[in-house]
């Protein structure tokens, strides 16, 4: 007969792994950072305790606040882009209102299938100054020098990387919906067309409601990964020309790993989470406030 | 069941730990073993073969020394030396710059002064090459070469073309600019995507001129100089007024590091700055008879007086030095290593693959003749400091931008001067 004590020890043995694991991998480097951000620290000696002085020098520095304000844009673009646009493409899919829905199914999906590093390096290549669309353009203008000033400009910058970060992301929410939609009842759906609900009515009234917990799901991925987006960015453009299409993990990178500012470094690891946390904090609150209006 | 687990997982524990200690008990027995950390890059098949011709050249003089290698390349290579260093688990030996770029152990007690044994045979090196690499006259590492950040490549053969010759001053060169355009040309091919290019090839080689070694080591330290002064204002000019001018590669600020190299191998561009080191690319890149047409120059002279007149910018270049940790037969085999890889024997083999070494041999007679070339420019060029050779690393996170930000017109070079000066007075190593 097993008793009470064998239940707790087998508990402990069961899952003592895993949390030791799990506060190995995550707890422990997280802890350390949050104390090493308070530090200044070169790798080597004691960390000398600054208190908030990392977090001042960060606010008071244009290009931690410029980055700040591209990874906004990232997660604007992923969540007001990326969600809908993704979804719009997988209820079109779902609903069959277009012919060869597999075919782009699969034509969305692909470039989620390419490493980023690959990606970026595509998009490099064809715009670049040395690029087949910049050399497109230099032959029907017959302007050997021309460049897309885009690229040159600190404001606008950012906005071709957001047209890639729009199109190579979609498809993985139009997969995630995609196979959400399938749970959706197509006896529900054919009730609603008998009661002569048009196609916007079946979208709006019918669908959504059901995927408000998806789309909120999605919405944590995106707002997570836009904020500590770093790969795609890193290899297109450094964060270059002059810091314009910088965002804060590079910063994070370039101070702590090229500049061996491991306190600084920390201080700004510890930002990305806080600002992961709050946004989404904030997400779940909106989301709280549909789900009750649904239900 | 739950007994056979617990066995099966205590035997896999016991063979791991035996297996990983036996490798290195195994080298031990046969005499020196040495862990040495290299920065290869090992997709490039060309140096792969002569690498290993190399290492054969080692294992058959030194039969008693084994060196186990572990490489990495670009910044993953420093990532992991950093790392080793925190960790206290440097390698034996490991590859090193003279300057800050592997600022973060050599300033930090974890390499050997090698400066005693240097001393030795200092007289069989490039001058520039046994100078001091630490404040207090250390060594960290025996370079292997001796590099000109700033050559000014110029296709004769173009010049010919469009009726222009090499130009004598800035404004000469800035009034080619247009004949050069007209034609379909890019004046001056360059990129500076990543905002070192810049400094490193253009920069340095005009602060030489406007300034000096002794400005710049004054504007270093703050002893009676800054990086406001006219020295470093001036050179800043020179670049706005080309940039201005439009007579950079178009896009220069958005273009990947090897696209100026490719323009001027394929005949687009009339001038080209770079490195030296550009030479064995320009060799293979370009046709055989390139040598007749590609000359070696030198920046054009300034509108203001020179300190420097006709100078480069000229770096000792990179080698192995060795964990400070090591004594006796580990450090002397260790020692063996390093002048093998930077002295006459390995230079001899690398030498064959068009490399100049900073150790004084006869090149062969089958270099290419563009190498001569470059043999011919580092010994008839006076050379001064570069920048991020001698500056924190950090501070170039300040200045690249800053220069790309004036070439875009949004800064003047006295702001960019301004910004860098408040960065390095604050805290620039060199400044105290």
């Amino acid at each position: 007969m097993t008793t009470k004590q064998d239940k707790r020890l087998s508990y402990v043995v069961l899952t003592l792994p895993s949390i030791l694991i799990y506060a190995a991998v995550i707890i422990f480097p997280v802890m350390f950072s949050l104390v090493l951000g308070f530090t200044e620290w070169g790798g080597y000696g004691a960390p000398v305790w600054n208190g908030l002085k990392n977090y001042s020098r960060m606010f008071a520095d244009q290009i931690f606040l410029h980055g700040l304000r591209n990874n906004l844009l990232i997660v604007a673009v992923s969540v007001f882009g990326q969600i809908p646009f993704g979804f719009l493409l997988a209820y079109i899919i779902y609903r069959r209102l277009v012919k060869g829905g597999r075919l782009f199914e699969t034509m969305i999906f692909l470039p989620i299938t390419v490493s980023a590093v690959v990606v970026a390096k595509l998009w490099n290549q064809m715009f670049s100054p040395s690029g087949m669309v910049t050399g497109l353009i230099r032959i029907i203008r017959d302007d050997p020098r021309f460049v897309l000033q885009i690229f040159e400009n600190r404001d606008f910058a950012i906005m071709p990387i957001l047209g890639v970060i729009l199109w190579y992301y979609t498809g993985i929410y139009m997969v995630i919906f995609l196979a959400n939609l399938q749970r959706v009842s197509p006896s529900v759906i054919e009730a609603a067309i008998i009661d002569g609900a048009k196609e916007h009515q079946i979208l709006f009234r019918v669908v959504l409601p059901q995927m408000v917990n998806i789309v909120f799901t999605t919405a944590v991925f995106a707002i997570a990964g836009s904020l500590k987006s770093f790969d795609l960015i890193f290899t297109m453009t450094g964060g270059g020309p002059a810091n314009y299409t910088t965002v804060i993990a590079i910063y994070m990178y370039l101070n702590t790993f090229r500049y061996y500012n491991y306190g600084f470094g920390s201080a700004i690891s510890i930002m990305i989470v806080a600002l992961s946390l709050g946004l989404i904090t904030l997400i779940r609150s909106v989301f709280r406030r549909f789900e009750e209006r649904y239900e | 069941m739950k007994n056979g687990l617990i066995i099966l997982l205590g035997l896999i524990m016991i063979a791991g730990t035996a297996f990983a200690g036996g490798q290195g008990e195994a080298a031990e027995a046969d005499g020196v073993t040495l862990e040495v950390y290299h920065y290869r890059d090992l997709t490039d098949s060309i140096s792969t073969a002569n690498w290993e011709e190399l290492i054969a050249g080692w294992e058959a003089a030194y039969p008693d020394v084994t060196l186990e290698f572990e490489y990495l390349f670009n910044e993953p290579y420093h990532d992991k030396l950093q790392s080793m260093a925190v960790a206290g688990q440097l390698p034996d030996a490991m590859f090193l710059w003279p300057g800050k770029r592997t600022g973060y152990v050599t300033g930090s007690g974890l390499i050997k002064d090698i400066s005693d044994r240097v001393g030795q045979v200092a007289d069989q090196f490039a001058p520039a090459a046994v100078a001091p690499q630490g404040p207090n006259g250390e060594m960290w590492e025996l370079p292997e070469q001796v590099t000109a950040t700033h050559v000014m490549f110029t296709n004769t053969e173009l010049l010919d073309e469009l009726g222009l010759e090499y130009p004598d001053t800035l404004e000469e060169l800035i009034a080619q600019g247009p004949t050069i355009r007209a034609a379909g040309y890019i004046p001056v091919a360059m990129d500076n995507k990543d905002g070192w290019q810049m400094q490193s090839t253009l920069l340095s080689a005009l602060v030489a001129r406007t300034g000096g070694k002794e400005w710049l080591d004054a504007a270093r330290t703050g002893d009676g100089a800054s990086f406001t002064d006219p020295e470093f204002v001036g050179a800043l000019q020179v670049i706005q007024a080309l940039s201005e001018n439009d007579m950079f590669s178009p896009g220069i600020n958005q273009a990947d590091y090897g696209e100026a190299l490719n323009a001027f191998a394929t005949g687009e561009a009339v001038y080209f700055v770079d490195g030296g080191w550009r030479t064995n690319e320009l060799v293979k890149l370009m046709p055989e008879d390139a040598y007749t047409y590609v000359e070696y120059n030198v920046f054009p002279a300034l509108p203001t007086d020179e300190v420097m007149p006709g100078s480069s910018a000229i770096i000792a270049g990179t080698g192995f030095g060795m964990n400070a940790e090591l004594e006796g037969e580990k450090a002397d085999a260790a020692w063996d290593w390093i002048y093998y890889f930077a002295g006459p024997e390995g230079s001899a083999i690398k030498a064959t693959q068009g490399w100049l070494p900073a150790v004084k041999i006869d090149l062969p007679d089958d270099i290419p003749p563009m190498l001569s070339q470059l043999a011919l420019f580092l010994n008839n060029t006076p050379g001064g400091y570069v920048i991020d050779g001698v500056m924190d690393a950090e501070g170039m996170g300040v200045l690249h931008p800053a220069i790309q930000e004036m070439m875009f017109g949004n800064k003047t070079p006295q702001q960019v001067a301004e910004e860098y000066e408040q960065w390095v007075a604050s805290n620039d190593s060199s400044r105290g």
